[in-house]
């Protein structure tokens, strides 16, 4: 059964809305990420779920409970801010017992779960200091502690890690990973990184202007994009509006401007309502024309337009008759600007998408 | 090389100050030391004996605190609805609230005795509404004093305490609030703390105005003396600079005790700020 459930939301800001009929799941124990560009709502989302924000019609509910109307003080729900907003004024011991202290604990119920949160996210020892004589890391850390502390019914990050450098950003996900296995608490994690969220979650929703384009696993997600939008924005970097399309047993055959291509039916294309065709850039595979051959199925003559050198590959965009490609292939001796070449589109790389 | 140049900007502001004020202030507190010609403590004695001077001194202080207090009391809430308003909405409420500051004194004084005498506005209004049989004494009281200063020195308050709460990072309220804290607790533990800087700032433009202020307890006063008109009296009055350079030299101390005092309870409050 879901933990809980936004039925319908709607939130608006100055009239302009910025969720509209918007509905998510999420199962107890879950971790779930929403990525998506800049703008999109995230922070929105998890801002209505904390409470912070009414939304204008639909519901929240919280184990059938209807929390639609429930004030954020009384939700029991940790909230972890970008900039961590540890209070400035208190210790670090302070500053993790505060919800202790609004829950009226005895002193020494609040000592020791003081004591065993810090060691959880490794700060031990620094109780007496003050938040400003800390690293990035180790605030971000507090403020992980100061939300685990009242054992929340539900964890929300709004980008915790997009502060921090790479090589810390990278221990603290599996940081935050491990600390929310071994507690079992369900977690909505906001990042518009997108290794980030793959790495650490078992769901991801890709929202893009205020709805969710697409709702699953990391891998699925990875492999089989449902929809233009979340292809483009996990890397699938060209496309092909086919004309035309004949589905048979294993494969579907489609057609753009007299070139035809077959691609496999599996998890993702067994419909026919996806009539763009994905692929990414490392997976369209680069020929040189030799006089004799022509192009086949699934394949494209082209003309090298341009070549930029990534470091580990080139990228070569390629000018054909259905518009430019952009390829990237490790070569010893790379194609020139101008060559002309055959681009290959390998049957069971190519997605079908709305 | 560089920093002793830097140094050299200060010179101006320095040597004004020195001439101006420091050296007029150091010769006001040596003089009072001074009687008949030798060191003696005399003129200090003398004033901490007499139970007029003393009154006065001590009815300062009490107007000066709760004129302080009144002040946080009032500027707090408006302060804090300031700094949550939109930028134009902002630069005109604060504009508002500056205006007692922008009126002369004489003025100001004169309006609230329309308002608070005998037969003024306020005395007619309640008997009209039969709240009261007599007319209220007002004017003239130590009350009139503090209504007059709250009315001056509110402004002063309001425009710290608008500083420190606009930098006030909002997500340290939300954070407070998602740690289970209700709209008091938020305030009581996350918004007062962080004012602190701000408050005591105020507060203390507001205490040492309150103190010092000579317009305002003249005209509302009355026969009621503070400190200053005390001073004043003496220094023209009875021409006795003497006595008007102790009754300084004791404004001066007081003054800077409660300062220091205000600092310490305010470091207690928020040992970071
Ligand atoms: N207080 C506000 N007033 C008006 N518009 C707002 C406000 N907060 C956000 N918006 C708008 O709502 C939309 C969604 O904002 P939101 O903060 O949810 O984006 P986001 O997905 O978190 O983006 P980012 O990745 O940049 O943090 C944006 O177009 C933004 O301009
Ligand atoms: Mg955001």
């Amino acid at each position: 059964m879901a933990l809980f459930t936004l039925e319908n939301i709607s939130v608006a800001y100055n009239k302009q809305n910025i969720l509209q009929d918007f509905n998510l799941e999420i199962e107890e124990g879950k971790f779930i990420s929403l990525l998506g560009p800049s703008g999109c709502g995230k922070t929105t989302t998890l801002r209505l779920i904390a409470g912070f924000l009414e939304s204008n019609n639909g519901k929240f509910l919280y184990k059938g409970k209807d929390y639609t109307k429930v004030p954020v003080n009384k939700r029991n729900f940790g909230f972890v801010f970008q900039n961590y907003a540890l209070f400035p004024h208190l210790t670090i011991f302070d500053n993790v017992a505060f919800g202790l202290r609004l829950r009226k604990a005895s002193k020494s119920e609040i000592e020791k779960k003081v004591a065993s949160v810090l060691e959880i996210v490794n700060l031990s020892g620094f109780e007496k200091r003050y938040p400003k004589e800390l690293s990035g890391g180790q605030r971000q850390r507090v403020a992980i502690a100061r939300a685990l502390v009242i054992e929340p019914d539900l964890l929300l990050f709004d980008e915790p890690l997009s502060n921090l450098d790479a090589n810390l950003r990278e221990n603290m996900r599996i940081e935050i990973r491990r600390i929310q296995q071994e507690l079992g608490i369900t977690t909505v994690y906001v990042s518009h990184d997108q290794e980030e969220c793959f790495a650490i979650s078992d769901q991801v929703a890709i929202m893009n202007k205020g709805i969710i384009e697409q709702l699953s696993d990391p891998a699925t997600i990875y492999n089989y994009p449902k929809t233009k939008f979340v292809a483009d924005f996990i890397g699938f970097k060209n496309f092909i509006d086919f004309e035309d399309q004949k589905i048979h047993e294993n494969e579907i055959e489609l057609t753009k401007s007299g070139f035809t291509f077959i691609v496999q039916k599996n998890k993702a294309n067994t419909s026919t309502d996806g009539k763009t065709g994905a692929i990414r850039p490392d997976n369209i595979v680069i020929r040189p024309l030799k006089e004799s051959v022509t192009a086949g199925k699934n394949e494209l003559p082209g003309k090298v337009k341009i070549r930029t050198y990534l470091g580990r590959s080139y990228q070569f965009i390629v000018e054909t008759p259905i518009g430019d490609f952009t390829i990237n292939q490790e070569l010893l001796v790379p194609y020139q600007v101008g060559e002309e070449v055959i681009l290959e589109f390998p049957a069971n790389n190519m997605v079908l998408v709305k | 090389m560089k920093n002793r140049n830097i140094y050299l900007l200060l010179l101006p502001g320095v040597i004004f100050l020195t001439i101006f004020m420091v050296i007029p202030i150091l010769l006001t507190i040596g003089s009072t030391f001074i009687n008949e010609g030798s060191f003696s403590f005399d003129g200090y004695l003398h004033y901490f004996q007499d139970k007029y001077f003393i009154g006065i001194l001590l009815t300062t202080l009490k107007v000066s605190l709760i004129t302080t207090f009144i002040c946080i009391l009032l500027g707090f809430p408006v302060a804090y609805y300031i700094s949550k308003v939109g930028t134009r909405t902002k630069v005109l409420l604060l504009l508002l609230s500056i205006f007692p500051l922008l009126t002369s004194s004489v003025v100001r004084s004169f309006s609230w005795m329309i308002i608070i005498g005998k037969n003024g506005v306020l005395n007619k209004l309640l008997l009209n509404i039969g709240l009261i049989n007599e007319p209220l004494n007002i004017l003239y009281t130590p009350t009139a004093i503090i209504i007059g200063l709250v009315h001056l020195f509110l402004p002063l308050i309001i425009i710290t305490l608008v500083g420190v709460m606009e930098n006030m990072d909002e997500d340290l309220l939300k954070a407070a609030e998602s740690l289970g804290a209700s709209r008091l607790g938020v305030f009581a533990k996350v918004v007062l703390p962080l004012s602190m800087p701000g408050l005591v700032i105020g507060s203390i433009l507001v205490f040492v105005g309150s103190f010092t202020a000579y317009t305002t307890p003249a005209l509302l006063g009355g026969k009621q003396r503070v400190i200053s008109t005390f001073l004043y009296q003496n220094a023209t009055t009875l021409n006795d600079w003497h006595t008007a350079a102790i009754v300084a030299t004791i404004m001066i101390v007081v003054t800077l005790l409660v300062t220091i005092t205000m600092n310490q309870i305010a470091y207690k409050i928020n040992p970071k700020g």
